[in-house]
């Protein structure tokens, strides 16, 4: 008999994700994602000054604070047809590398790896076992016996104070925790000193955006950040280099860290790179302009349909008809007046709720579509189309990651296994280590236009009478991002942000298509309903982020989570 | 920059979702009447979610303003200590906002770069849902809960002077949608 699972979590955050499942035989058979909060937090910008529309959009979401800035100038310049100054896209692109390498980081880490890693098995560890170990995979010099004793300990004594703290929501001695003593108490002590270099990747954004999280350096038409080499107030030469210091120390971090850990997970949990494939139609928008107009870029994007990688089709431009045309988002199945599937030029936002319904509107997100398909977007869609089309850093850091995870494993790797919630992972870390390459390539190219004496950073923005409209993508650490503007006369007439996780999350659409997560949970496994372990791993692989809301603490510590088995 | 040691008022909340915009309001109210000595640093961090943590990592004091649910009318400003926020227990996560206040303390714990000390003055919301603006009763909340920040940085040593002419607190959110807004500092 079938039996359902809720996983709603009532957190001092709104807007959250409920996932339903419905197992039968141990596997899921049948998944629904909703997203239980009403957004259209973009009705707040009509009537507004198109220059001003990035300050608002960049506070949709306190997680993803930069990306919804940088997807809000492109689509007004898109509108304008505006050029951009060279340093003002460096600039950019630093400030986007650094946010999404910390993302990334802070994901696999902090959010994700309790569900693979198990801190209690950690304390049966022997340092100098797991010291040896690590050193067989990385040259990292923070993974001595003593380091690993003292983390080791550390942890004991949490335990024996009855507090393990962080570690409270971990699901240990699971039946699904897998991984030797000696793995866990590394990946424990590669989780301790990923909060470290979380905070330095930050500073990165602070020395460039001005502030954080919340950056101040972008205007439509370029950057606030003045260039002058000998002045103290300005961006100059002193901190150029610290950025560059920071981007060399977080490199090493994501190749001698991140990069092993990820292999080493991957290897030891082979089945992982079995489940969790769901929609195998990806989506990846070009990013990191190499020029004034975004014609040129160095992340390469386009679409992938049914896992075929030679049926790659690349999006090249910042004004790409192939991606402008083919977007469309369906209500069919959320809480909005009607049935339709629009055009974002053309949608309006009516909420209309009509409580849970399986079979009906069961959603506050709405369903993106791609000429009518269903697309998966995230780090793994990128990777995928980086490796498609040759894109060097891609294929190369792919390669190397199948390599040694296979090697793990003790079986061959091929790019087919990413399809799956452990190559979600691996993606995201094959992604990070292109892009601290990326990083360091785009300082450079930054310090060299300077040194030639450019210190252009802002093209002013003129707004004709009548209508314009325009469209800005980012290929966010969630993966593709867009913006849509209506502007008339002067001010927004309409505006539409298609969020990652709408692609990601979202329900089925008029044909009954599921989402990328409904799709990827059938067939996963579920050992015990109560703690549906395996159904978190496939989500959390996403990288989820829907909350883009509400901030109201709890003190009271009421109820905050539930895992309905009914 | 962030410096360690230094004492930190974080306003935390969403701008765009009416009275969540309490934490953002007192950071304005704050900077725009008083100046702060060295050693004081007053932020508004939006909604970060774990991303708070570096926000906390090594400060000596945190001073927190946010909405909080609890009892009271709105308006009704309660104060927390580090224990008080530290006695709840975790959940499952789903996204990265899931992980929040707590848990950020517990990381840094771990890792023993946690705040000495934290305190947190949450106001009882009376609207929050998608829209600019303050209901009444916790507007008059914001000069209530700065005052309160005043109180507390002067009793840990760092009082704050008040500005000769105070500026007009008129935060950037709640500029008019029609009105013509300012150039841009370019």
């Amino acid at each position: 008999m079938s039996k359902r699972i809720v996983v709603d979590p009532v957190t001092r955050i709104e807007g959250h994700l409920r996932i339903d499942v419905e197992v039968d035989g141990g596997k899921v058979q049948k998944a629904w994602s909703s997203g239980q909060m009403f957004r259209g937090i973009e009705t707040i910008l009509l009537g507004r000054d198109p220059r001003d529309a990035w300050l608002f959009t960049q506070r949709f979401c306190g997680v993803c604070t930069t990306v919804h800035a940088i997807a809000s100038v492109r689509a007004v310049e898109n509108a304008l047809k505006l050029e951009v100054p060279l340093n003002a896209q460096y600039i950019r692109n630093l400030i986007v590398m650094a946010h999404a390498m910390h993302d990334h980081i802070v994901h696999f880490y902090q959010l994700s790896a309790l569900d693979w890693v198990d801190v209690v098995s950690a304390l049966k560890a022997d340092p100098a076992r797991a010291s040896a170990l690590a050193e067989s995979l990385s040259p990292w010099p923070k993974n001595g016996r003593l380091e690993l004793a003292a983390v080791r300990d550390k942890v004991q004594g949490f335990v024996e104070a009855g507090q393990l703290g962080i570690f409270t929501n971990g699901y240990w001695g699971h039946p699904a925790m897998k991984l030797p003593p000696e793995v866990n108490l590394l990946a424990v002590s590669h989780y301790l000193q990923a909060l470290e270099y979380q905070r330095k990747v930050n500073q990165i954004v602070a020395i460039l955006g001005g502030k954080t999280p919340n950056i101040q350096n972008l205007a439509v038409g370029g950057v606030a950040n003045a260039i002058n080499l000998d002045n103290e107030a300005t961006l100059n030469m002193n901190k150029l280099y610290m950025v560059k210091d920071i981007l060399d120390e977080i490199g090493t971090f994501i190749e001698q860290v991140y990069f092993p850990d990820v292999c080493a997970i991957a290897g030891m949990y082979p089945e992982w790179l079995g489940y969790g494939a769901g929609v195998t139609n990806y989506l990846a928008v070009p990013d990191l302009p190499l020029d004034t107009r975004g014609r040129k870029f160095d992340l390469p994007g386009g679409t992938i349909f049914e896992g075929d990688l030679a049926s790659v089709k690349q999006i090249r431009t910042f004004d790409d008809w192939y991606f402008k045309r083919n977007v469309t988002e369906s209500i069919a199945h959320a809480w909005y007046d009607g049935q339709w599937s629009k055009h974002p030029f053309e949608e309006e936002t009516v909420p209309r709720y009509t409580g849970f319904e399986d079979s009906r509107k069961y959603s506050w997100v709405k369903a993106p579509r791609f000429q009518g398909k269903v697309m998966q977007v995230g780090p793994l869609a990128q990777v995928l189309v980086g490796y498609a089309v040759g894109h060097e850093p891609t294929r190369r850091w792919t390669d190397k990651t199948l390599q040694t995870a296979g090697a793990v494993a003790k079986a061959e790797a091929t790019p087919a296994v990413l399809h799956s919630t452990l190559g979600r992972h691996a993606a995201r870390m094959i992604r990070a280590c292109v892009l601290s390459e990326l990083a360091r390539k785009h300082w450079a190219l930054l310090a060299a236009n300077i040194g030639k004496g450019d210190t252009a950073i802002f093209n002013q923005p003129v707004f004709p009478d009548g209508e314009q409209r325009g469209f800005g993508f980012h290929e966010a650490p969630r993966g593709v991002l867009s913006h849509w503007i209506v502007i008339r006369d002067g001010k927004i007439a309409n505006y539409q942000a298609v969020v990652p996780s709408t692609w990601n999350a979202g329900p089925r659409d008029e044909k009954d298509q599921p989402g990328p997560y409904e799709a990827s949970l059938v067939g996963n496994p579920v050992a015990n309903p109560e703690l549906p372990l395996e159904v978190l791993r496939t989500i959390h692989s996403f990288d989820p982020c829907i909350a883009c809301a509400v901030h109201t603490l709890d003190p009271g510590g009421r109820e905050i989570a539930r895992v309905r088995a009914l | 920059m962030l410096t360690p040691g230094e004492v930190r008022v974080l306003g935390l909340g969403n701008v765009l979702m009416g009275d969540d915009a309490l934490g953002p309001w007192v950071i304005e109210e704050l900077l725009a009447n008083w100046e702060f000595p060295q050693g004081v640093c007053v932020l508004d961090v939006g909604t970060p979610g774990l991303d708070l943590t570096p926000y906390l990592a090594d400060a000596d004091t945190v001073i927190l303003i946010d909405t909080v649910k609890a009892d009271g009318a709105p308006g009704t400003i309660h104060s927390y200590s580090s224990e008080e926020l530290l006695a709840r227990p975790g959940g499952p996560r789903l996204s990265p906002h899931d992980p929040g206040l707590t848990d950020a303390l517990l990381a840094l714990d771990l890792v023993g770069c946690a705040p000495r000390e934290i305190l947190l003055f949450g106001v009882v919301p009376g609207m929050v849902a998608r829209g600019i603006g303050l209901t009444p009763a916790v507007r008059t909340a914001v000069v209530q809960a700065a005052a309160r920040v005043v109180e507390r940085l002067s009793c840990l040593g760092f009082p704050p002077r008040p500005r000769p002419r105070p500026a007009c607190v008129s935060p950037w959110w709640e500029r008019p949608a029609a009105a013509d807004s300012a150039e841009l500092p370019v």
